[in-house]
């Protein structure tokens, strides 16, 4: 399945993932794309989705957890 | 409204907000009648309580626990060189008396905990969020959600910064949905909100990260100016609040590249599974949750 990642601050990636063990997670798409779950929320249509959770969407936005202050 | 009158000296400080169709007299007074709690009196808190205080806020909370290092002065510009070892609150405070006499200011040299967070939090209109770590900015989070208190969220990190503002107003939820003009601020709605779309801070990251996945500003470094966008940014957010003009940056996170010198707009919604301002919120009270690591709810 072809999903485009756009992490905004940084790049826009297009994926192709295999669905050869299953469907993909977004936890898997994430790894496509060098990112860890502990440090970005994957948004679908604005809401956060659980990165265990099979991908369902074409297009998703990753946003990275920042604290500085 | 009290019957609070701007004297001379008051028309004089003020008269470039005064003089303003949007501000006026009434706006005026609405900030010398307001009060907000910034948490943080450092990168982020430092340019938020200048303009706060310059603007007029009648009064002014700081809550920080820690002391002036001379590694902070290339950012926390409400702290000089001789404040050196001096808690961050005094040194603030200190700055805000001698800028402006109209504000009362209140600091609070301590660190934002489950027990104290009702006793600092609940007294102030609005709540400026500048601290940096995600204990607080969670325990923030969930207690301003709680009693529905609006919130202005900032964060940093190297040359990027991230604004958005949770005005917490869940009346419109109970209610048919329907908007009737203005709310206890008077702000005045745009006639086509939607019930439960007030969105927080766990909308949009349900939990903290694991320690140590994210880096602080003290292992990768800070352009120094950054925390001055991005705070001031907060401080307009707050101040429109009170004044109840404008259009906050509520559902939106607006994301600051220093670098590339760009703003960018994500649009973000209320989440139903949201643990505290979801359809069936597990968080009931922050005592329902343990404020370290991932800020997830206790076990017990």
């Amino acid at each position: 399945m072809h999903v485009t990642v756009d992490v905004k601050g940084e790049d826009t990636h297009e994926v192709e993932l295999e669905a050869a063990n299953g469907r993909p997670t977004y936890a898997d798409l994430l790894g496509e794309v060098d990112l860890s779950p502990h440090e970005v929320s994957v948004l679908v249509d604005g809401r956060p989705v659980p990165e265990d959770q099979p991908i369902e969407s074409e297009h998703v936005t990753v946003l990275r957890l920042i604290k500085g202050g | 409204m009290s019957d609070l009158r701007l004297d001379a000296t008051q028309l004089d400080r003020y008269s470039r907000h005064v003089i303003m169709d949007e501000i006026g007299p009434e706006g005026q007074k609405r900030l010398l009648e307001g009060s907000v709690l910034v948490v943080g009196a450092g990168g982020l808190g430092s340019p938020a309580i200048q303009y706060l205080a310059a603007a007029g806020i009648g009064r002014l909370g700081i809550v920080d626990d820690d002391v002036v290092e001379r590694s902070n002065l290339q950012r926390q510009i409400v702290h000089g060189d001789a404040d050196v070892g001096r808690p961050k609150v005094e040194s603030a405070a200190d700055y805000v008396t001698a800028l402006n006499p109209d504000v009362d200011v209140e600091p609070h040299e301590t660190r934002l905990t489950t027990a104290n967070v009702a006793g600092l939090v609940d007294d102030y209109d609005v709540v400026l969020d500048a601290s940096d770590n995600f204990a607080t900015r969670y325990l923030l989070n969930d207690h301003c959600v709680l009693t529905e208190t609006p919130l202005s969220h900032g964060a940093i990190y190297r040359f990027e910064g991230q604004i958005t503002t949770f005005a917490n107003d869940r009346s419109s939820a109970d209610g048919d949905g329907s908007d009737d003009g203005a709310d206890s601020s008077g702000r005045s709605g745009n006639g086509d909100s939607e019930p439960n779309e007030s969105p927080c801070y766990r909308c949009l990251f349900p939990e903290a990260p694991e320690p140590g996945t994210v880096p602080d500003c003290a292992t990768t470094g800070v352009l120094g100016v950054l925390p001055g966008t991005v705070g001031c940014i907060q401080a307009t957010e707050v101040v429109k609040y009170l004044l109840g003009k404008g259009e906050l940056l509520e559902g939106r996170l607006l994301m600051y590249d220093a670098m590339e010198m760009s703003f960018e707009t994500v649009e973000y919604r209320s989440n139903p599974a949201c643990p505290v301002c979801g359809e069936d919120p597990e968080i009931e009270s922050v005592e329902d949750v343990a404020y370290e690591g991932t800020c997830e709810i206790s076990a017990d």
